[in-house]
């Protein structure tokens, strides 16, 4: 559909506002345009599934957050009802100010959750891992087998639950998960070992090379010493002010150290790549327009923080500030939706 | 091109060695079939073809292998996996990545081949297993006999001098097996690949392959020989080689063409015995299961439309049809796991007049009448003992500790009965999953594949007991692939296509109107009245008598 790097670019690019804003009409418009990429493209995969299980978490937290800022916090004019002033914590006025900050903190959450949850059914993990760094090869692969090991294993439970219940097992207490969860174990840890018996035979980890144990050592020991170095370099620029650019060299120093074990480190790994994904027209515009959502928020954001800045206790008006241009904006987000129409093809 | 000498090995921690002194040698380009009882050592042998015995499971090796010029003891799997492709008998367990196309992909991306030569090597591998056309689905949407297909193409992009598989056909369907025993003897023929396998159905490959190995088990020596060498020595043989045995037909027949020749020599005329079928009840008993316009959807697909059946008390009723026609969900139908859209499914118990609806009934009190064995039998097994697991369900069902020796030795289990289920072959494991259902007295038993991955003789014993407990009266509903055993104990055969019943008759009948579900000796003789060995037998022996 798209490149795996125009879908990261997106992501960083609809994170950025969800993290950062708290006025809910541009979180609404980031979260329209989240749901518009999800519902045009992100349907068809299979692990896409799980959008539904991220909304229903998101819910439940936006459902959560509103008590528990109602509760704790008590400033506010337009108070709702009173509280016993001796209950810690929750005593005290209850005011329409705190239940709709409780609200806008849990449509923050809801936002964040639904990009990454959009991300995760739109984007090709197996091109996500392969464009890990080649040091991180192995957790890649880790990653990679429990994507495919955990719908079998979901698939597996379900038919252990059901064998159970007609033997007459019944769930009353912590003892009676015994006869789930053992066969399930032992058949995941079976599928396990028949796993790794099939890559041995396909011969994974011929890609790595053994390093001598002394070179190995001396990466470690280079590693671990600009980690020192990058460490001093943040101490000295957040305590020395007057010496900070001196501070941010060494902080550079630990940087390009790290950066040269990191490469060492890759230089073992003898494998290549089957294939480039291809970078298309549709992802130039893509990247284009997450570039400039994020552009136009930022310029947004130091020109007239005023217009997107929300905060419903006083003296702050209860309804939100907007500025068209920089919601706008934002819908730009929505791009992947338009630009690929041959996705609809796809659907079987 | 492989050597073994004086091979003998022993797992870690096991005590009688599972190859003892085996010395063999099999040629390039040959297709060799490995058969022999389960826990022969198919699976060991097959395993120090690439090392994986003894680098990946330890043990104690003694002896020489060479493969393809190389030492297998000495290089382990990394070392032989460019020489040697291994593909195991579970089609769910192989893949790591979910992609097909990334999945050929990821064993040469290990080997860090270049790009260009990598990309043409899958094209030729999509092509040659004729697979191009799953090159970018999701391996969790494959059919057993697709994902086969992908794990064997998965190897061959290295391209091995030698491809072995163990069981590679076990889980499938008959369609499944099928398409992978296709895909082995093109590979075999157009390549000259050395194909080594294991197979339970030799019915379907004794007549492709060149020589046979046969295990006999511990302490015996294997026989390597031409196919109908090996199968006139041996006792595990497909219907059709046991019959032309006991004809003393020569030279064996391999194909229902060549035992055809034999057949029409025999003059038997068809249908001798016409009208009054032997094997088929009355309807006068009782009826247990009775279902009416039975529908059911899947997540909006139709699973199940418009069935309608009955079925009396001591019928053994077979449910055949291709994987997905909606057998699984007619019996998790019948034992209430899953309740009908529309129409009704009533149970009736032993002491029960009116039949209950499985939509007002509760799943406890169906399951007082009805047991289910489902199709893998690791889903049941949890306790540290077979005893463990046999209490269990008679706690379930609120019934007190038994006695449980009767039903043990029906199924011949008591040697095991304080082993550890799981460290049991697959053919005990599912003997103790019956067991463990039977405990609890059903008068209706549901069986689904109750024989994926067991050899002739489990098969064999298996037919008995299912003969044995419907003559004790119990109501039996099947559902399998397995022609052979339809053939030997079923009463009627019912047959679904896309959730709805295509033919329901009496198994001979239904047999031998067939050409998919009919029996070997029935495609033999094309008579209702001849579908098993014993039918012939028994013929011959009235003949001769006469």
């Amino acid at each position: 559909m798209f490149n795996t790097w125009s879908w990261v670019i997106w992501l960083v690019a609809a994170a950025v506002p969800a993290f950062t804003l708290r006025n809910p009409l541009y979180l609404a418009l980031v979260l329209a345009a989240a749901g518009l990429v999800y519902f045009s493209l992100g349907r068809t995969s299979a692990i896409g599934r799980s959008w539904g299980s991220f909304a229903k978490i998101g819910l439940f937290l936006f459902a959560l957050a509103i008590p528990i800022n109602a509760l704790s916090i008590h400033t506010g004019q337009i108070v709702l009802f009173h509280l016993p002033e001796g209950w810690p914590i929750i005593g005290g006025p209850i005011t329409l100010e705190a239940v709709i900050a409780g609200a806008v903190s849990g449509l923050a959450l809801f936002t964040i959750l639904m990009v990454f949850a959009t991300f995760n059914a739109v984007v090709d993990h197996y091109q996500l891992l392969r464009a890990t760094p080649a040091f991180l090869f192995q957790a890649g692969v880790v990653i990679s087998i429990a994507i495919t090991f955990v719908p079998q294993m979901v698939l597996s439970a379900k038919e252990i639950r059901e064998a159970q219940r007609i033997r007459g097992h019944r769930f009353r207490g912590i003892r009676d998960l015994l006869p789930l969860i053992m066969p399930l174990l032992a058949s995941g840890l079976e599928r396990a070992i028949q796993l790794a018996e099939t890559m041995e035979a396909r011969g994974f980890g011929s890609a790595v090379e053994p390093l001598p144990p002394r070179r190995a050592l001396a990466i470690q020991i280079g590693g671990l010493l600009a980690l020192i170095v990058l460490l001093a370099g943040l101490f000295v620029t957040a305590y020395f002010v007057e010496i900070r650019t001196w501070g941010w060299a060494i902080v550079g120093l630990g940087v390009a150290g790290l950066l040269a074990t990191f490469r060492l480190q890759a230089g073992r790994v003898r494998q290549s790549r089957y294939r480039r994904p291809a970078w298309h027209g549709r992802d130039v515009l893509v990247v284009a327009a997450c570039v400039l959502a994020v552009g136009a928020f930022m310029i947004a954001r130091m020109a007239m923080p005023e217009a997107l800045y929300y905060s419903p206790y006083p003296p702050n008006a209860l309804w939100p500030p907007f500025q068209p241009v920089a919601g706008a904006a934002l819908l730009l987000l929505a791009v992947p939706a338009l630009a690929a129409p041959e996705a609809l093809e796809l659907k079987p | 091109m492989i050597r073994f000498e004086q091979v003998t090995y022993r797992y870690p921690g096991g005590g009688s060695p599972v190859l003892s002194e085996v010395s063999l040698e099999i040629q390039e380009g040959e297709f060799l079939l490995v058969m022999g009882p389960s826990g022969s050592g198919k699976s060991t042998l097959l395993r120090c073809l690439n090392g994986l015995v003894p680098h990946f499971y330890g043990g104690v090796m003694a002896g020489q292998v060479e493969v393809d010029g190389r030492d297998p003891v000495a290089l382990g799997p990394k070392g032989m996996a460019d020489r040697v492709g291994f593909v195991l008998q579970d089609p769910e367990a192989q893949f790591v990545v979910d992609k097909v196309e990334d999945e050929l992909a990821f064993a040469l991306e290990n080997q860090g081949l270049d790009p260009l030569l990598m990309r043409k090597r899958i094209e030729e591998v999509l092509d040659q297993l004729n697979i191009a056309d799953l090159r970018n689905r999701s391996v969790s949407t494959l059919s057993g006999g697709e994902r086969q297909r992908v794990a064997i193409a998965a190897v061959m992009t290295l391209q091995p001098h030698v491809l072995v598989l163990d069981e590679p056909t076990s889980q499938l369907d008959p369609q499944g097996a099928e398409e992978v025993l296709d895909t082995l003897v093109k590979l075999n023929q157009d390549l000259g690949l050395t194909v080594i396998l294991s197979e339970h159905r030799l019915e379907r490959v004794v007549q492709y392959v060149d020589r046979i190995l046969y295990l006999p088990g511990v302490g015996q020596a294997p026989i390597l020989d031409h196919p109908r060498a090996v199968l006139g020595q041996v006792e595990m043989t497909p219907p059709l080689v046991t019959l032309a045995k006991a004809l003393d037909w020569s030279p064996l027949p391999l194909t229902i063409k060549e035992g055809r020749r034999y057949a029409r020599e025999h003059s038997w005329p068809a249908g001798t015995q016409d009208g009054n079928l032997p094997g088929t009840v009355a309807a006068s008993a009782p009826v247990s299961v009775s279902v009416e316009g039975l529908r059911f959807s899947y997540n909006g697909h139709p699973a199940l439309q418009d069935i309608s059946l009955e079925v009396h008390r001591g019928e053994l009723v077979a449910l055949m049809g291709r994987n997905g026609s909606g057998k699984t969900t007619l019996l998790k139908q019948l034992v209430g796991l899953l309740k009908p859209d529309r129409g009704r499914v009533q149970i009736a118990g032993p002491d029960v007049e009116r039949g209950m609806d499985t939509r007002q009934a509760g799943l406890d009190e169906i399951i007082r009448v009805v047991g289910y064995v489902p199709q893998n039998p690791d889903a049941l097994l949890f306790g540290d003992t077979v005893r463990q697991e046999l209490d269990f369900t008679r706690r379930g069902h609120g019934l007190p500790a038994g006695s449980y020796d009767p039903v043990l030795s029906a199924l011949s289990l008591e040697p095991y009965a304080d082993r550890y289920p799981r460290d049991l072959s697959v053919g005990e494991r599912q003997r103790v999953a019956l067991a463990s259902i039977l405990v609890a007295e059903p008068q209706i038993l549901l069986l689904d594949e109750p024989t994926r991955g067991l050899d002739y003789h489990q098969k064999e014993a298996l037919t008995g007991f299912l003969q044995a407990e419907k003559e004790r009266g119990r109501t039996i509903i099947m559902a399998t692939h397995d022609v052979e055993l339809a053939a030997q104990c079923a009463d009627r055969v019912v047959l679904l296509g896309e959730g709805q019943i295509v033919v329901d008759g009496p198994a001979r009948q239904v047999m031998s109107e067939s050409l998919i579900f009919a029996s070997q000796i029935n495609k033999l003789f094309r008579d209702p009245t001849l579908i098993t060995v014993a039918d012939v037998l028994r013929l011959q022996s009235g003949r001769e008598a006469a």
